[in-house]
């Protein structure tokens, strides 16, 4: 994993977690995705879809793929949150952080 | 000009006189009326006369005659007709001759799900006609919605249940659908003929000449490894449809060094199955734009 838990304070640990699965999230993206940009010039919070970062449903797929490859949990269609979950690197970030299995 | 582009032809007043005629008159009625429909968009469509003059000297390989380029226009307007009555369950005096049905079952059978690939070439309701007469898994549709939106509400309001079978393109969540409908052993339908206008893109030859054909359906059929068949419905005369199965691949893999190589050779490899049955089939050719993106640059 990309962060050390035992030398942050308590309080920040939540947030340097989710900061540290979006970096990792972003980088999993440029990978599966083989996009032209690095990881860390995915904007957090800019649309990955449509007018932000201009992906499609196949990289949706894609990016599905790899989530469940390496978090071991799967994103579902029937998902009430996909709007949300997919809206941003944060968000799809968030979601990992709380559904992965491993 | 991409297809997105062209504007939607006939408003749905015309489609729902169509469905009151076929309503109240019958089949009968309606067909004859097709002439005279037929021939209002035929004389009122140069764009479209032109993009099917285009294709007509492809596939016939002669300069077409001015029947063989209203054809299209009559066939499609037949296609159209019988939509209502198939979408209604109407089957009475049809006749839908099923090539290759076995080989789609073995594929069934095996609980793979598979992908079946079309194209805007006949009827995609004869093959779904077909699809409900005791297909035993579930069978759905990715679906370009962004042309024609009046013309697929009116039908989505005809056909409901059709309609709800029907995945929208265009949602992040589009392929994923696809994916569990694949992963519950279901079918897939996908016409691979025409993009959206933006994206995944090749240009391949198609009757001697480049046209662009969208990628996302075999990447779809590479990334699951799913069982690829083409499919089509061909209209052969009234009330009379042939569908075809046909084995296309049993799965598309490709590694992350060649993907863009096995990318390029799949979609060769369907331009070239579609261009057999356009020229077998051309009267039912219902690409009615500049396929070949030509026509702006003259």
């Amino acid at each position: 994993m990309g962060y050390n838990a035992a030398t942050r304070p308590g309080g920040r640990l939540i947030l340097s977690t989710v900061m540290a699965t979006e970096a990792e999230v972003a980088a999993l993206i440029v990978e599966a995705l083989h996009l032209e940009v690095t990881p860390a010039e995915i904007d957090p919070e800019a649309p990955l879809f449509g007018d932000g970062l201009g992906l499609d449903s196949i990289d949706a797929l894609e990016i599905a793929l790899a989530v469940s490859r390496r978090y071991g949990f799967q994103l579902r269609s029937d998902d009430e949150h996909n709007g949300q979950i997919f809206a941003s690197l944060r968000n799809l970030a968030a979601h990992i952080e709380k559904n992965r299995a491993r | 000009m991409n297809w997105t582009r062209q504007r939607e032809r006939g408003s749905t007043a015309g489609l729902r006189l169509m469905a009151w005629i076929v309503t109240r008159l019958g089949f009968r009625v309606g067909y004859a009326l097709l002439y005279p429909i037929a021939a209002y968009f035929f004389l009122s469509s140069s764009v479209q006369r032109a993009a099917i003059r285009r294709f007509q000297r492809r596939a016939l390989g002669r300069e077409p005659a001015l029947r063989d380029v209203f054809r299209p226009f009559f066939v499609f307007s037949a296609t159209l007709l019988d939509r209502l009555f198939l979408l209604d369950g109407r089957r009475r005096g049809y006749q839908l001759q099923v090539v290759g049905l076995d080989l789609l079952n073995e594929r069934i059978a095996r609980g793979e799900g598979c992908i079946l690939l079309g194209a805007h070439l006949g009827s995609f309701d004869a093959m779904r006609a077909v699809a409900d007469t005791g297909c035993p898994v579930e069978v759905v549709a990715l679906m370009h919605q962004n042309n024609a939106v009046n013309a697929a509400a009116f039908f989505a309001q005809w056909g409901p249940r059709q309609a709800a079978a029907t995945i929208p393109l265009g949602q992040p969540d589009a392929m994923l659908k696809a994916k569990e409908c694949l992963e519950r052993g279901g079918l897939v339908g996908i016409l691979a003929d025409r993009t959206p206008g933006t994206g995944k893109v090749m240009r391949v030859p198609f009757l001697g000449a480049p046209a662009t054909f969208p990628l996302g359906p075999h990447i779809l059929a590479g990334v699951l490894g799913a069982p690829v068949m083409i499919a089509f419905g061909v209209w052969t005369g009234p009330r009379r449809y042939e569908v075809h199965f046909q084995p296309f691949a049993d799965r598309i893999a490709f590694g992350r060094r060649d993907r863009q190589a096995a990318l390029e050779a799949v979609t060769r490899d369907y331009a070239a199955r579609i261009e057999r049955i356009a020229r077998a089939f051309p009267d039912n050719w219902f690409n009615f734009y500049d396929f070949w993106e030509e026509m702006d640059a003259r």
